[in-house]
């Protein structure tokens, strides 16, 4: 009996294996996203065919794609074996990677393996930069703007606003629903939905690339409120200014009747809110809009400079119907986008603002909704006393879908993620992928602990770890150590405030003499100071650090660029030339440190002869400058004490010599007290916008009179230095503040008048005006960039990226370029005995 | 019994009441932190805050919150943390993983430290006194994190006897002898501390019992050294002991924020912390019922305890 069962089950085997076989040759390709676009013969077209899975015939070729890197030359990427990427994240509040809602970095992590953007970036083909390429996109986006004059506010002769994107049919979900034009439609809609609130909803209403209504239809008729600017004169003649009350700390505080406090109030409103911070029956316990306003930010107040920083005009959009917000399906496969204004180069920044998808799928996206009416009571969908909606989209595995390269098929909360293959993702069959990908499977830990983290590093269990200064000492010398940019700079920023500084004492007041600011910056040695005190930091010089791109087709850097090297060489005197110290301007540059004590002390010399002509200071006391930090941990302290040792230094020899000293005050929130004047010397970083350097003036470092707050050189006037700047020919004088203004796009008559936008003139031409002003904001010391920011980390050995060198956008090329040295089986059996 | 027990009870519930609404009015009354980030539009939050019904007198929040609470025991989602998350549920979830690791430790715990200390109390003022006491004092004095480094690094690192985090559930059961040998490092490193406030207590409390009458009384009616010490001086001793054994109990919900985080066990050991510094109010207001309400509560089982250990004491009863 035994014998026949066992006949039996082996003839049923042997049939189902000829089934199989034969299932295969009627339907070569059950996934319909394989075979298009490999018709021998045919270069890769944007159009495929209606039915890509009836070709047979069609033998499987990978056709590389042209200008952009193809992976390792004679790798198999394909092979049988099993490659997974080990990762970890730190410490998680949950996760959310609803593409409407994400907030972290951790969260768009999860977003970047189960997404395709329409657009994206890649390495070329010699690594040595990036290229752009369609993905959920079938080509580049094509300006229609002519062909809708008279819808969306266009006007006649206007380009660069309607957009005509043809969409890749090949993309679809991973459980293989197709998505098409309205798929972006119904996401852009559900995103922009006025009772959601969508975190992300200004991804497409503010910035360059806003959508025509989009802020409008989000608004829906509700007040938003705004920076009164030069506005705030007739806005209070109006009564439509606005003071926000986080200048006192006090928003959500309560009032008489416990009703707490708005952000934003009128500067007439006279309720009084409780301020917490004040004891009861002291002055100032109570206090109200309109009090703040006339006592402090009024014209001749003691804080009327910071009005610009907390006074606001409410203004409220007239509503619009989804039918007027410019995006719409003109077929199943095209999509058109309207944007609100013209968008400068727009062959790099229209895909650079369509690299983050908003798509969700439909019939999920609204199992996770839950409509609510004022009172906080569940109701049907689209009820009409819905007044909210919240939404679990994307924050567990069963309420997430992809349509990315991976999927995620585990995730527990705060501890696991797991990424698997998306065998519906079209990229794996498309041809266009060819050399990416060879990583299977993701698995990434949360771990929260460092030493935690290097010691599963250590033990082969995760693939790559970033160092602190402590680790560095260690493995600053490995093999597999690689540095990664940041675009951060930073730096020491001084009060040159002479008012305020008067009020602090201790003279502080000889911060405002020029020569003891130059003094003090020549004083640090920042290569000592990046060795001993920071974990993979670079000595820094310059605003801008080396990840900001001024030319987005080409790559190029700034800090690369000749004026912006010059802009340092000047700032620090070096000559070059012929009978020079440097034969050249990059000899000149590459021998810049910062740090010259003998000047810092002559200069200490003039500052002291200054101050005492100008009764700064009486030659005799001493001079004790607050040096506020965030906190008084260990590095802190040591930091603070190279400084003061420095300064001290260079003070030997000169009338300073044993007056000047730090003082270190601890203040984790020192930026709002230097906004408010009364710290004397903080540690400043600012960076971020790395592909758009030029618009980082005006924002970091000129807003303080009219921006939102940003610059940390208190007392330092932007509107009152004068620049000169020959521009196509036209020497043109502006305030720095102006100048950084049309460096950033906005108008400026003034210069416009002249010679037009900036955005009219060619990237070197740019990259000089900047490179102008940026040395005009250094030269007047009153900051003293220190580092810019590098994180350091080692790699494990058991993979590699395609590229060493780190490349702005797409840096050594990520897990989809990554190649494996160890497939998983041969890594378990050597990770234990791998050094780094 | 049954009328002081009811009569507890009732307390308990107007207690935790009061708790409840003076952390609700305190946390509401602390100023919200102004809307201030650079690149993104403010009114996104503004608007969230008014959605989110900041805006309301803190009376009304309380009394919406109070319905929710006791009509469909919703304590709404994370609105700083998990985000969109259902509160109640992210606690429920993450609580396992707490509650088995102190549980283990403590299971394991409690007889080493018993033990520890009787011995200690039988030979006091002997070598073998002196050597427990000194460890005790040693573990005593060293937090139990720095254990947690020293374990990991000797034993999971180096040694390669455990995992240097415990795994997923993916490959993992939470219960199975494998996670539970993966959590060994965690457990060693809570239980040090929890075997030598025990072996300590043990000791002190047994060697005053042991010098008692009824001690000698118990020997000269004949019973052995270990009948007399197990029979009636364990059980004197007991009545100050079990509190302690019953608080470590109560404690094993609390979590230890750096022993999860160093061995990546995701647990609610940060939870509350990171409540109130992300200024999350569902959270804050649910962890605070949590753990009120099992403060609470322990303290009437610890004090009806007494009366099972000890048919001395009363409860509730009149003179």
């Amino acid at each position: 009996m035994k014998r026949m069962i066992a006949v039996f089950l082996a003839l049923v085997m042997v049939f189902s294996m000829f089934a199989l076989a034969a299932c295969d040759t009627e339907n070569p390709n059950p996934n319909p996203n394989e075979n298009t676009e490999t018709q021998p013969g045919n270069e890769p077209s944007e159009e495929p065919s209606e039915n890509p899975s009836e070709e047979p015939g069609n033998e499987p070729e990978t056709p590389a794609e042209d200008g952009v890197f193809n992976g390792v030359a004679g790798k198999d990427y394909s092979d049988e074996a099993s490659y997974t990427f080990l990762d970890f994240i730190g410490g998680t509040t949950g996760l959310n990677w609803n593409p409407h809602s994400w907030e972290t970095s951790d969260d768009s992590y999860v977003l970047g393996y189960i997404s395709t953007a329409l657009y994206d970036f890649v390495l070329n083909e010699d690594l040595s930069g990036y290229t752009i390429i369609p993905e959920a996109a079938a080509d580049l986006p094509v300006d229609v703007t002519a062909d809708y004059v008279g819808q969306y506010g266009i006007k006649e002769g206007e380009s660069a606003k309607a957009w005509k994107i043809a969409l890749n049919p090949l993309v679809t979900w991973s459980d293989g629903t197709k998505i098409n034009a309205e798929t972006y439609v119904y996401s852009m809609k559900q995103l922009l939905d006025p009772l959601a609130i969508n975190r992300r909803a200004d991804s497409f209403y503010s910035g360059e690339f806003e959508i025509v209504n989009a802020k409008a239809y989000f608004y829906n008729g509700k007040v938003s409120y705004s920076l009164a600017g030069d506005a705030a004169a007739s806005a209070l003649e109006n009564d439509n200014l606005y003071l926000d009350l986080g200048f006192w700390g006090i928003v959500g505080a309560p009032d008489a009747e416990g009703n707490p406090a708005p952000q934003y109030v009128k500067v007439t409103d006279e309720t009084l809110y409780r301020d917490e911070a004040v004891a009861e029956g002291e002055a100032e316990d109570w206090v109200s809009a309109k009090y703040l306003y006339d006592n402090y930010l009024a014209a001749g107040a003691p804080y009327e400079s910071y009005a610009a920083d907390y006074l606001y005009i409410s203004q409220s959009l007239a509503p619009v119907t989804w039918d007027e917000v410019g995006i719409k399906a003109l077929d199943e496969y095209t999509l058109l986008l309207v944007t609100a204004n013209p968008i400068a180069e727009p062959a790099f920044y229209v895909p650079y603002n369509l690299s983050s998808p908003w798509l969700v799928k439909q019939d999920l996206y609204e199992s996770c909704q839950t409509w609510y009416d004022a009172d906080g009571n569940v109701v049907e969908p689209n009820a009409e006393n819905a007044v909210s909606i919240t939404n679990t989209y994307c924050t567990t595995v069963d309420n997430s879908v992809s349509f990315g390269p991976y999927d995620l098929t585990y995730y527990e909360l705060d501890k696991q993620l797991t990424f698997t293959r998306n065998e519906n993702w079209y990229g794996y069959s498309d041809g266009k992928h060819v050399g990416q990908y060879q990583t299977d499977k993701i698995s990434c830990q949360v771990i929260s602990e460092h030493k935690t983290a290097l010691q599963a590093f250590l033990n082969g269990e995760v693939d790559s770890i970033g160092l602190d200064s402590t680790d560095l000492e260690t493995y600053a010398s490995s093999d597999r150590l690689i540095y990664e940019p940041q675009s951060y700079t930073t730096k020491i920023s001084f009060n040159t405030n002479k008012e305020k500084l008067e009020a602090i004492g201790n003279n502080a007041v000889i911060l405002t003499v020029k020569e003891f600011r130059q003094a003090f910056s020549l004083a640090i040695d920042r290569e000592k100071f990046c060795a001993e005190y920071t974990a993979a930091h670079e000595p820094g010089y310059g605003l801008l650090n080396y990840m900001y791109c001024y030319n987005p087709f080409t790559g190029e850097l700034y800090r690369d660029s000749e004026y912006a090297k010059k802009a340092i060489v000047d700032l620090y005197d070096i000559e070059y030339g012929d009978g020079k110290a440097y034969g050249d301007l990059d000899e000149a540059y590459d021998s810049i440190t910062g740090y010259d004590p003998a000047k810092a002390t002559e200069l200490m010399n003039v500052a002291a002869q200054k101050a005492t002509e100008d009764g700064l200071w009486d030659g005799s006391s001493d001079i004790i400058l607050d040096f506020r930090v965030y906190s008084s941990d260990e590095i802190y302290v040591k930091m603070f004490n190279f400084f003061n040792d420095s300064i001290k230094a260079v003070c030997v020899g000169t009338p300073f010599e044993g007056k000047v000293s730090l003082q270190m005050t601890e203040d984790p929130d020192y930026y709002n007290t230097m906004y408010s004047g009364n710290a004397t010397i903080i540690f400043t970083t600012w960076g971020g916008a790395s592909m758009s350097p030029f618009t980082l003036l005006y924002q970091c470092y000129c807003d303080a009179a009219d921006g939102s707050g940003n610059q940390m050189e208190v007392g330092f006037e932007t509107e009152k230095v004068s620049v000169t700047i020959n521009v196509s020919g036209q020497s043109i004088t502006a305030s720095l503040q102006d100048w950084a203004h049309w460096c950033n796009g906005d108008a400026v008559d003034a210069i416009d008048s002249k010679v037009g936008k900036f955005a009219d003139h060619t990237y070197p031409e740019r990259c000089e005006v900047f490179a102008t002003l940026e040395n005009t904001y250094l030269e007047s010391f009153v900051t003293a960039p220190i580092y810019y920011r590098n994180t350091a980390a080692l790699l494990t050995r058991k993979l590699e990226y395609a590229t060493q060198d780190y490349i702005q956008i797409v840096g050594y090329g990520g897990l989809r370029y990554a190649t494996y040295n160890y497939n998983d089986d041969e890594w378990a059996s050597v990770k234990s005995g791998i050094s780094y | 019994m049954v009328k002081y027990t009811i009569k507890r009870i009732l307390l308990m519930i107007f207690t935790l009441f009061v708790i409840m609404t003076m952390c609700f009015v305190l946390i509401k009354l602390l100023p919200l932190p102004a809307v201030k980030e650079m690149g993104k539009d403010i009114n996104i939050i503004l608007m969230k805050r008014e959605q989110m019904g900041y805006g309301k007198p803190i009376s009304v929040q309380y009394a919406l919150f109070l319905k929710n609470v006791l009509t469909k025991w919703d304590w709404g989602v994370g609105e700083q943390m998990y985000e969109t998350l259902s509160v109640w549920n992210v606690l429920m979830q993450k609580l396992p993983y707490t509650i088995i690791v102190n549980l283990y430790s403590i299971l394991i715990a409690i007889p080493i430290g018993l033990a520890f200390g009787i011995y200690a109390a039988l030979k006091k003022n002997k070598w073998q006194d002196h050597v427990i006491s000194t460890a005790v004092m040693l573990f005593i004095s060293v937090p139990s994190y720095v254990y947690a480094f020293l374990v990991q690094y000797f034993l999971c690192f180096k040694a390669g006897l455990f995992p240097i985090t415990i795994p997923s559930s993916e490959t993992t059961a939470l219960f199975s002898f494998k996670m539970f040998i993966s959590m060994m490092p965690a457990i060693m490193s809570l239980g040090f501390g929890v075997v030598a406030g025990l072996a300590r207590y043990t000791r002190a409390e047994l060697s005053e019992v042991l010098t008692g009458d009824y001690m000698l009384l118990a020997r000269t009616k004949g019973l052995t050294k270990a009948q007399a010490t197990a029979r009636h001086a364990m059980r004197n001793a007991m009545v100050v002991i079990l509190p302690m054994i019953i608080g470590e109990f109560i404690g094993i919900i609390s979590g230890s924020l750096i022993i999860e985080k160093i061995f990546a066990i995701p647990g609610v050991g940060s939870l509350y912390i990171s409540s109130i510094n992300l200024r999350d109010y569902n959270f804050f207001m649910a962890l605070t019922f949590f753990y009120t309400f099992i403060g609470l509560f322990s303290g009437i089982v610890m004090d009806i305890s007494y009366g099972f250990i000890d048919p001395r004491i009363r409860m509730g009863a009149k003179k």
